[in-house]
């Protein structure tokens, strides 16, 4: 199991009034999983989304990732989780503009404390990956909305991390490169990565093995999809 | 991330505002600048004034007898049985240099000068730079024998002789008061005016050394009225000036009719005044560079809000509090270094310019290379802690949510 949260409640206080945006909240992901994250805006999916993340802090409950018990660890162990064991793609990219897509890709490697050669080499590697080797030296607004959430993902990727968390990874995109983003995705499941990807688009959830839908911060279904649409992901 | 490369990062973010990290470190550039002009101009004028007295003692004392406040009766002179005395009675006087002097002319068959005569042991050159023109200088040989010998300067030479070379071995008649004698010239040295004799010309009057003993005889009352004492060092000069005063007095049977002092007080007011001076103007230019400080700590602050999303970025990418610390802070670092050394070129450029226009030698230090440095980096880390806590502290989610 690479993901169990077990009665996680997440309430913030913006001093006059308490938001509760996470009630008692369990939920399991095994490894090789791909699952959609639905809701609402307001549902709390991005809540958990954070949380599972590592970026926000658990009010009560229990989150164990890949065997470690992150409720109980400090800023700095959060940060070194985030670098080893997760890999974000955002809605909005969030590449940095100043850097190319090599040396964006290589900013895992760089707070893990990799020496420049192997980093390049591995990022090389990881964005020849999602099609983009041609591009390597391009910043990001010499890319496509498509280009650029594919350096995302082979930024997401470079550290071999436990878990990808997709944040409305098509959310920005045309219908043809989601398809091509959603391809991605599809291939590396099939590889063995674990996928949790929040989205309000069912189309899109249509993607992947199983859909958790949240609302007022509560699970209200957890099944597998049916119908699935099962993508090529032969492009990887 | 280890501190090449955000020193490769942050040269490359401060290579992507060029206009902007310019206008900051200009700030740093002219606090630098200024502080190092003028600490070397300081510096330079004084090794300059203090180069004047560089191959004399300092260790001096200087003891007189007191002509103004009491009469002086003959037997309140100096002798130089007393030099002598002083010199052995005292341990820690090494020499004594007595002197007697009298005014009178220097004269060859054709044309004469008025000069300053000085009755004079050898011993003067170690209390003042006696530069030897031609021949040489007095000898304890001559001092001993009296010889009818003396040593004139270059004025004298000049305006007699035309020129140094040709005085060596001249008779000369020199005639102070009613006294008449000749003497041989055995050497031109250099007038201790130095060069600013030479601008008041024909009128500044000329010099002669004598040895005392002839001194004795060629001036009329001739007395010795001062001793220069030197000393192996000044750590009790006091006690060694009462001594003298106390021995002289023993020996003249007499009170209150000498006194003894440092030879160098002035001179020790005078460096004190530049330091004070250059101190103070430097902690002025020094204020200038707190304000340029505080100029990279606003350009700063500005560059962490406008990079909100960016350290949000990093953080999600495993970032520690400690990286986006250490990223801040040495991009203010490097642009009040790069502030620092262009500033400090300025300043030295401008110092050697400013040197030559008024005519001093440039003191430029290796201490005030290396405090520049440090200031300067000083100054980016206290001026950039704030700014780079205050990214380091940034939530996360916030700062990725940051438009």
């Amino acid at each position: 199991m690479i993901i169990r949260v077990e009665y996680l409640t997440k309430v913030y206080d913006t001093g006059a009034i308490q938001v509760e945006a996470l009630r008692n909240v369990s939920l399991s992901i095994e490894k090789k999983e791909y699952v959609a994250i639905m809701g609402a805006s307001g549902s709390g999916k991005s809540t958990l989304m954070n949380i599972l993340g590592c970026l926000d802090r658990l009010t009560d409950g229990k989150y164990i990732l890949d065997d470690v018990d992150v409720s109980t660890l400090n800023d700095n162990e959060l940060a070194v989780i985030r670098n080893k064991k997760i890999g974000f793609v955002f809605q909005a990219f969030n590449l940095l503009p100043r850097l190319s897509a090599l040396g964006n890709v290589e900013l895992p490697m760089v707070y893990a404390g990799i020496a420049k050669s192997e980093r390049q080499e591995r990022a090389k590697a990881a964005l020849e990956k999602v099609g983009l080797g041609d591009r390597m030296h391009h910043r990001p607004n010499e890319l496509s909305g498509g280009q650029k959430q594919r350096v995302a993902i082979a930024r997401a990727l470079v550290n071999n991390p436990a878990i990808i968390l997709a944040d409305e990874p098509t959310g920005n995109l045309d219908t043809k490169s989601s398809e091509e983003i959603m391809d991605i995705f599809e291939g590396l499941n099939n590889e063995g990565v674990t996928i949790v990807m929040v989205t309000h688009e069912r189309d899109i959830a249509q993607h992947t093995k199983r859909a958790v839908v949240f609302r007022d911060g509560e699970i209200i279904s957890d099944k597998p999809i049916e119908n699935r649409i099962i993508r090529g992901g032969n492009n990887l | 991330m280890n501190i090449a490369e955000s020193f490769v990062s942050a040269l490359q973010c401060i290579k992507a505002n060029k206009m902007r990290s310019f206008l900051t470190m200009l700030g740093i550039i002219i606090g630098i600048s200024s502080v190092i002009t003028i600490v070397s101009i300081g510096q330079g004028g004084k090794e300059a004034i203090m180069g004047e007295f560089d191959d004399l003692g300092t260790n001096v004392i200087n003891v007189n007898v007191k002509s103004l406040d009491n009469e002086i009766e003959e037997r309140d002179f100096l002798t130089l049985k007393d030099a002598r005395l002083v010199r052995e009675k005292i341990p820690e006087v090494t020499t004594v240099v007595p002197a007697s002097y009298g005014m009178g002319h220097i004269k060859t068959d054709k044309d004469k000068k008025f000069a300053e005569i000085d009755g004079v042991t050898q011993d003067i050159t170690k209390l003042m730079k006696m530069e030897i023109l031609a021949g040489r200088f007095l000898s304890e040989g001559d001092i001993e024998a009296a010889r009818n010998v003396i040593v004139i300067d270059n004025i004298t030479a000049n305006k007699l002789f035309k020129k140094p070379e040709n005085a060596v071995g001249q008779k000369v008649k020199v005639t102070i008061g009613d006294n008449n004698s000749n003497l041989t010239v055995i050497g031109v040295v250099k007038n201790a005016a130095g060069d600013m004799a030479e601008m008041f010309g024909e009128n500044f009057p000329g010099a002669g050394y004598v040895p005392i003993t002839t001194g004795d005889r060629i001036i009329p009352d001739a007395r010795i009225v001062m001793f220069s004492v030197m000393l192996e060092n000044m750590d009790n000069s006091k006690e060694v000036a009462a001594k003298i005063v106390h021995l002289l007095e023993q020996t003249h049977r007499n009170e209150g009719k000498y006194a003894a002092e440092e030879g160098f007080k002035e001179l020790d007011m005078l460096n004190n005044v530049i330091n004070i001076f250059t101190m103070v103007i430097g902690a002025i230019a020094g204020i200038s560079l707190v304000v340029g400080g505080i100029g990279v700590m606003n350009i700063m602050l500005v560059s962490v809000t406008e990079r909100t999303r960016e350290i949000g970025i990093r953080k999600a990418l495993g970032a520690r509090n400690k990286d986006i610390m250490l990223q801040f802070l040495t991009e203010s670092l490097i642009l009040c270094l790069i502030g620092g050394i262009i500033g400090m070129a300025l300043g030295i450029s401008l110092g050697l310019v400013v040197g030559k226009i008024i005519d001093i030698p440039l003191g430029i230090s290796p201490l005030v290379i290396l405090l520049a440095f440090a200031f300067s980096s000083a100054v980016g880390i206290f001026f950039g802690l704030y700014p780079a806590n205050k990214a380091a502290k940034l939530d996360p989610i916030e700062a990725l949510r940051y438009e």
